[in-house]
């Protein structure tokens, strides 16, 4: 793949992974079904349903790594995809797209949870959990940005200062 | 003279201690990090730990769910088919390869390149499976599959009783041991080692 080629498929992973994070939040991940009573869940929705049994670090932590992980890497992705061919805070990005690489993988706690859920809420009408299609449009943001980090290098951050310099 | 693979600056090598590390000074990336020379040992048993505790996470159940005389018990694989029984099968796969095939994966070659070098022979494609073990370890995540397990609990307990049952001990080694596998199997240091083997 040559250096262009990898810019552009970073941008247009990108791209979709912010498009894919609007239904990601808005439709529901899953459906809690407690002696009959139906309630559907998404992700802030599980969040919120956490803080509220007074459990707040277990809700931080979700928060963080399921709504706040994703966003802060859409959006530093494309400030450095935006920036990317210019000279300006070479150094700033690298860092900040190592940083990423290494707290992105946090999200995934959403998928795992969706998994573990399901499996034990079978227990037909007295408990039940449901996957619902807002978790595949979450997983497909994971992958949007995953894959964008790992065709993006910060080797590219660094030609345009070289061809300065 | 060493050059940045990130951003192509001279760097002065020096000797590094043990857990040293040497970094860029224009762009901040670890250029090298100081090893002992048994460190592929280490990586070697770590990953035959790694490679036992992972059977065992995936054949004890995790936890046991329960309401009203009704149980459930739950292994990872549990969550795999849960979900592909729903017909989400896309995100079924996804988490199978996230929690049990990338790490199977990873340990498996971490193993095979680690012994090669510490035996110091030169095995079959063991520079193919030193670049597999590089690429697939952003994918293998037991420790975030541990904490989902805790989080799920804490939901769990809202509808029924939830017990812990052994198999998330076996989780929690193991998490622990990727991490160190990590530590020890890095990918500059292999390198370096398989060369001198050529």
């Amino acid at each position: 793949m040559t250096d262009g080629t990898r810019v552009d498929l970073a941008r247009a992973l990108v791209v979709s992974g912010i498009i894919l994070y609007v239904p990601a939040n808005i439709l529901p991940v899953m459906t809690m079904t407690v002696t009959g009573d139906v309630e559907p869940l998404t992700v802030l929705g599980g969040v919120q349903e956490l803080y509220d049994s007074g459990l707040w670090p277990v809700a931080a932590v979700v928060f963080l790594a399921s709504i706040m992980v994703p966003f802060l890497k859409l959006a530093c992705m494309s400030w450095i995809l935006l920036l990317d061919g210019t000279t300006a805070y070479p150094r700033q990005r690298t860092v900040t797209f190592r940083v990423l690489h290494q707290i992105g993988t946090w999200s995934m706690i959403d998928i795992f949870l969706l998994a573990v859920l399901t499996a034990v809420g079978q227990l037909g009408v007295l408990a039940s959990v449901r996957a619902e299609i807002g978790g595949v449009f979450f997983a497909a943001v994971l992958l949007c940005s995953l894959f964008a980090a790992d065709v993006y290098h910060p080797r590219l951050i660094w030609r345009a200062v070289e061809v300065k310099a | 003279m060493l050059t940045c693979r990130t951003c192509r600056a001279g760097i002065v090598e020096r000797a590094l201690k043990p857990g040293d590390e040497l970094r860029c000074r224009r762009c901040g990336a670890m250029v090298k990090r100081g090893h002992r020379v048994t460190s592929l040992h280490a990586a070697w048993a770590l990953s035959t730990t790694g490679l036992i505790l992972l059977i065992l996470a995936n054949v004890y159940p995790v936890m046991v769910f329960d309401v009203a005389g009704y149980t459930q018990s739950n292994l990872i694989i549990t969550g795999v088919i849960g979900l592909a029984g729903q017909g989400f099968k896309a995100v079924a796969v996804l988490v199978f390869f996230c929690a049990i095939a990338a790490p199977a994966l990873y340990l498996a070659s971490v193993w095979y390149v680690s012994a090669a070098c510490s035996f110091g022979k030169r095995w079959f494609l063991v520079e193919r499976v030193a670049h597999f073990a590089e690429r697939i370890l952003p994918w293998s995540l037991v420790p975030v599959f541990a904490i989902a397990c805790f989080v799920a609990v804490v939901k769990l307990d809202m509808l029924g009783t939830v017990t812990w049952q052994v198999g998330i001990v076996w989780i929690l080694l193991l998490s622990i041991c990727c991490i160190f596998v990590t530590r020890a199997f890095d990918k500059n240091f292999v390198n370096d080692q398989l060369r001198k083997l050529r």
